[in-house]
C-alpha cells in the first residue's frame, strides 16, 4: 500500500516533469526553425573564435600592426598603396581594406553605459574625436572577422554561419578587455585593434584587441 | 529584344544547340546568364550589368528568367548545356535546390559564376559572390534605429525564406534593433520579396497594429509595397526603411517617402562575375577565393542622388 503510494507520487511528479518539459520545448520550437539552427552555429562561431584568438588572431594582429598616424598618412597619397603596405591582404575589390593599428589620445566623449558601449578618442589634438573605440558588449561589423587571412568565407556553410563568427570574434575582443569605470573623459587611451578602412581613415571605428586608460 | 530572343529560344528548345546563331556570334563562345524575373529592377540590372561585359569581353549572350522556379531554373541550365555555353552566370532559385544544377553544368564541363544569392555546398561553382548581406542590415538598421528615436513599434518585412538572404538581412537587423529595449517588434511576416505582397500584407498589419512608427524591410520591392499601403491609409508618417538600392526607392527618399534603403552594388556584382568568368576560361582560374563578399552602402537623403541603378557615382 505505502509503496504503491510512493509509486504514485513519483509517477504524479514524472508526469509533471514531462508536461514541464514538452511546454519548454514547444515554446523553442515557435521560435521557429531558424532560431534553433542560429542558436548551433553560434555555440560552434563562438567555440572556434575562442580558439583562434590566442594562436591565430593575437599574432595576425601583432605582425600587422601600425601607428595610426603612419597608416592616415600613406592612405591620404594612396589607399591602395597603404594597403598593400600596411594592409591584411585582401580578396579584391570585393573587400575594404582591414588594418591593425595602434594610438593613443584623449578621451573625448564615453558611452559607457549602452549595450553597444564607446569612447570617442581624439588622436590628433584637434579636440574632436577621430576614433571610435568600440567596447561592447554589441561591438559592430566584420573588420576583425575579415581581416584574419586564415579565415575564408568559402570554408563556411553561408553568410549566416559566417557572421555568427565574426560576433564570436568580436566577442572574444570584448571579453579580453578591461573596460573603462567612471568618469574617463579627459584622460588618455591607449589603443591596438582592427579597423577596416572607409574614405580616408580620418574618422574610424574600431575594433580594439588591447586598451589602457589612465591620465 | 530580349524577348525576342527569349521566345526564339524555347522555340527552338532541343535544336538549338544545332543552329548557328550568325546575329549574335562572336569569338569566345556563349555565356548564359540566369536570374530571377525582371520584374525586380534589381535582378534586371543584374542581367544588363552581366550581359553588357559578356558582350564588350566578346562573348555571345543567352539571357533567361526563373521566376525563382527551381524547376525552371534546372531546365534552363539543361538549355545552357545544350547549347554548349562556355559559362553560366546565375542568381539563383534556391540555396538547396540549385545545388544540382550547378553540378550538372560542372559535370558537363561548364562552371557557373554566382551572384547575389550562394548556394550551400561549395567547390561546385567557381565564383559565389554576394552582398555583405550582414554588414549592409546593420547599416540599415543603425539608421533605421536612429530615425525612429531609439523607441516605437515597429513591423518587419521578411524576404523569401528558401533565400539564405532573407535570413542573414533579419539577423543583421535584430542584431542591432534588439540592443534597443524600446524598440517593439509587433509583427514579422514573410512578403517573398514582392511588391503586391507586401501591400496586402502591410494593409492587414496596419488594420491589426495601427499604432506603428516604422516598418523595416528585407528588400525595396517590398518597401515600395509597403509604402503604397501606408499612403493609402494615410500614413506617411511612418519610418521606412528597405534593402537593395533601387531607383524607386531612391526617387521616394528624394521626395521625402521611404527614408532609407542600403545599396548592393548588383550592377558591378554582375559585371565582376563575368570578369571572372571571362578570366576562369582564359587562364584557368579566377585568382580569387569561391566566396566572395561586397560591402553594402547606405543611402538616405545625403546621397540618394548619386545613385543609378544599383550603382553609386564617385
Amino acid at each position: 500500500m505505502r509503496n504503491r503510494t510512493i509509486r504514485t507520487t513519483i509517477l504524479a511528479a514524472s508526469v509533471v516533469c514531462l508536461c514541464g518539459f514538452t511546454i519548454v520545448w514547444d515554446s523553442e520550437k515557435t521560435a521557429g526553425e531558424g532560431a534553433a539552427v542560429a542558436a548551433t552555429d553560434e555555440t560552434r562561431m563562438a567555440a572556434y573564435a575562442e580558439e583562434a584568438w590566442e594562436p591565430k588572431v593575437m599574432p595576425e594582429i601583432a605582425s600587422h600592426v601600425v601607428p595610426l598616424t603612419d597608416l592616415r598618412a600613406a592612405i591620404g597619397s594612396d589607399p591602395d598603396a597603404a594597403g598593400e603596405q600596411y594592409g591584411f591582404p585582401r580578396d579584391g575589390e570585393t573587400s575594404p581594406w582591414n588594418f591593425a593599428v595602434s594610438g593613443e589620445g584623449k578621451i573625448v566623449e564615453a558611452k559607457l553605459k549602452s549595450r553597444a558601449a564607446k569612447l570617442q578618442v581624439d588622436t590628433d589634438g584637434d579636440g574632436k574625436g577621430d576614433v571610435t573605440v568600440q567596447l561592447g558588449p554589441i561591438i559592430r561589423g566584420t573588420a576583425l572577422r575579415d581581416a584574419m587571412p586564415f579565415i575564408v568565407f568559402t570554408d563556411f556553410r553561408d553568410q549566416i554561419e559566417f557572421a555568427k563568427l565574426a560576433n564570436a570574434l568580436n566577442a572574444v575582443a570584448h571579453s579580453r578587455l578591461t573596460l573603462p569605470e567612471g568618469d574617463v573623459v579627459g584622460q588618455t587611451a591607449r589603443f591596438e585593434g582592427v579597423i577596416a578602412l572607409k574614405g580616408d581613415a580620418q574618422s574610424v571605428e574600431l575594433v580594439p584587441t588591447q586598451l589602457q586608460i589612465g591620465e | 529584344m530580349l524577348l525576342n530572343r527569349r521566345i526564339l529560344i524555347s522555340a527552338l528548345a532541343g535544336a538549338a544547340s544545332l543552329i548557328a546563331m550568325p546575329a549574335f556570334a562572336q569569338d569566345k563562345g556563349l555565356i548564359a546568364i540566369i536570374t530571377p524575373s525582371h520584374d525586380n529592377p534589381f535582378f534586371k540590372a543584374e542581367a544588363v550589368g552581366a550581359e553588357k561585359r559578356a558582350q564588350e569581353l566578346g562573348y555571345e549572350t543567352l539571357v533567361l528568367v526563373h521566376d525563382d522556379d527551381p524547376n525552371k531554373q534546372s531546365e534552363m541550365y539543361d538549355t545552357a548545356i545544350a547549347r554548349g555555353a562556355k559559362a553560366i552566370i546565375l542568381d539563383n532559385a534556391g540555396a538547396d535546390a540549385s545545388v544540382a544544377p550547378v553540378r550538372r553544368a560542372k559535370e558537363a564541363g561548364i562552371p557557373s559564376f554566382l551572384i547575389d544569392r550562394e548556394i550551400k555546398e561549395s567547390g561546385i561553382a567557381v565564383s559565389q559572390i554576394v552582398s555583405n548581406n550582414y554588414q549592409g542590415a546593420q547599416l540599415g538598421a543603425e539608421k533605421f534605429v536612429e530615425l525612429m528615436g531609439e523607441a516605437g513599434n515597429y513591423v518587419e518585412l521578411l524576404g523569401r525564406e528558401a533565400d539564405t538572404n532573407a535570413g542573414i538581412r533579419s539577423s543583421g537587423y535584430h542584431d542591432i534593433i534588439d540592443q534597443y529595449p524600446d524598440m517593439n517588434m509587433v509583427a514579422q511576416q514573410s512578403a517573398n520579396w514582392s511588391q503586391t505582397e507586401a501591400y496586402e500584407k502591410m494593409e492587414t498589419i496596419l488594420q491589426a497594429n495601427p499604432d506603428i512608427q516604422g516598418v523595416i524591410s528585407g528588400n525595396d520591392t517590398m518597401a515600395m509595397g509597403a509604402w503604397a499601403a501606408l499612403e493609402a491609409a494615410g500614413r506617411t508618417d511612418v519610418i521606412l526603411v528597405g534593402f537593395d538600392g533601387s531607383n524607386d526607392v531612391r526617387d521616394s527618399i528624394k521626395k521625402g517617402g521611404i527614408k532609407a534603403t542600403v545599396l548592393q552594388p548588383a550592377y558591378r556584382q554582375a559585371q565582376l562575375a563575368v570578369e571572372q568568368a571571362d578570366q576562369y576560361l582564359t587562364t584557368g582560374s579566377t585568382g580569387q577565393p569561391e566566396k566572395q563578399l561586397m560591402d553594402c552602402v547606405l543611402i538616405d537623403e545625403s546621397n540618394a542622388d548619386k545613385l543609378e541603378t544599383f550603382a553609386l557615382a564617385d
